[in-house]
């Protein structure tokens, strides 16, 4: 599949390019401003904004389950 | 819905001050189309570590929605338009989901369970992933595995009771770039079988010649799809901001393809207040048997429903945060969507798409603990 070999080629490229940061230099990375996720809560009411409206979904995580959305 | 997941694993061990106990919250929705359907959704939310190596997180919400709904796609005037239905919706979404999480050293895994019931839809799922940290917890790979048993039904026919199942699988890196920067890559696909049609959705066809034809919305029954998500994050320390940057790519065997793009600046004012402006783009393309108007001969599937058009929407939003006394931090965004076919990339949008405005608005407290 096109999409899983393009995938592996950026995944690679990003582990390989990388150089190792040691945890007494992670202070930036552990703000709240940089997790990958908003809050709980903040999280669910995007995602039920624009997933009842578009066609698209998914890829943040599995077994989140589903919506009727009429 | 999908449960967006809690922070890259490889970033807790920093963290642990503030998540050794927990946190929790509440969140209120209101979101508002322009002559269209309300919603209104509480959710309440907490999460917390214990004992080194556990970590279990949950929410419940309720979906309130109210107004009218596009039912109708009819040419009778001439140009396509969309009617709504005559009386007013009331449904009601019960929602839960928990996930737990156990660390083993440098390897963890999660299960998570999430159910979801509304007058005309039951869905149950679960979720199972496992981490694994690689060079000093800079590098974090994920595999999860998905299902999901739905039930779609009909408050127009009691005799709808027809099910959907879906399987999903995730792949993902994430990964340290600097001490200010890092990024998360997820690959996943999803494969459904069972009943996509819409029951309240009918397409009301007229003709030069001939009777009209009204035809319901008949989708495959089988629904395959992929999407790709790459989150960025990138902290400027001298301005006092984070680029937080995400964009998914996704595709399905109905024939969409979709980019989603949301860029936004979180800028920390002082200790206590930050703000937090985004700009979100989206664009699809039509599914391979939408149409709004029913061709002759008639074919085994078709669907007017102009969410699988094609089109593109625009949504900028703005986030404060003020972090008050007693570890109580308060979020309020207010945005606005604005979805029209001449927003999408590149080829032809559906003529027939209508414009549509919405408002939202969140606001969420929480306390860690």
């Amino acid at each position: 599949m096109n999409l899983a070999r393009w995938f592996l080629v950026a995944l690679s490229l990003c582990v390989s390019a990388c150089t190792a940061v040691a945890p007494y230099q992670r202070g930036y990375l552990a703000r709240d401003d940089m997790a990958l996720d908003s809050n709980p809560g903040h999280a669910k009411a995007i995602e039920k904004t624009f997933a009842a409206k578009e066609a698209a979904s998914g890829g943040a995580s599995v077994g989140g389950g589903g919506c009727g959305c009429n | 819905m999908r449960a967006a997941l809690a922070l890259p694993i490889l970033v807790l061990p920093a963290k642990a001050s503030a998540a050794e106990v927990g946190e929790v919250g509440i969140t209120l929705l209101g979101y508002k189309e322009r002559g269209l359907m309300k919603v209104t959704e509480p959710v309440l939310w907490a999460r917390a570590q214990f004992l080194d190596a556990w970590e279990v997180q949950a929410s419940v919400a309720v979906d309130i929605i109210t107004g009218a709904s596009a039912q109708l796609v009819t040419n009778a005037s001439g140009a396509p338009v969309q009617s709504l239905s005559g009386a007013s919706i009331n449904d009601r979404r019960n929602t839960g989901d928990i996930k737990v999480t156990r660390r083993f050293g440098e390897f963890s895994v999660s299960a998570s369970r999430a159910l979801s019931k509304e007058e005309d839809y039951h869905s149950k799922s679960f979720g199972i992933e496992a981490r694994l940290d690689l060079n000093q917890r800079n590098t974090t790979l994920v595999a999860g595995y998905g299902a999901s048993n739905d039930r779609v039904l009909s408050s127009d026919d009691a005799r709808l009771n027809e099910r959907r199942d879906t399987r999903e699988y995730l792949f993902g890196v994430t990964q340290i770039l600097s001490p200010t920067s890092l990024v998360q890559s997820t690959l996943s696909t999803s494969r459904g079988r069972g009943w996509y049609n819409d029951p309240y959705k009918l397409t009301f066809t007229f003709y030069p010649d001939g009777l009209p034809i009204l035809m319901a919305d008949r989708r495959p029954d089988h629904r395959d799809s992929v999407a790709w998500l790459t989150r960025y994050r990138r902290h400027f320390p001298d301005a006092n901001g984070t680029l937080q940057a995400d964009y998914r790519y996704y595709r399905d065997d109905w024939g969409i393809r979709a980019h989603t793009l949301e860029v936004a600046w979180h800028h920390a004012l002082s200790e206590r207040w930050a703000v937090r402006p985004a700009l979100r783009y989206y664009t699809q393309d039509a599914a391979d048997f939408y149409s709004p108007t029913v061709p002759r001969p008639q074919p085994a599937v078709l669907s007017s429903d102009q969410r699988l058009g094609a089109w593109g929407g625009l949504s900028p939003s703005l986030r404060v945060v003020a972090r008050l006394d007693g570890a109580v931090t308060v979020e309020g965004t207010v945005g606005y969507v604005h979805n029209a076919r001449n927003f999408h990339l590149g080829g032809s949008s559906s003529p027939a798409f209508e414009t549509l405005r919405a408002v939202y608005g969140i606001l969420g407290v929480s306390r860690a603990f």
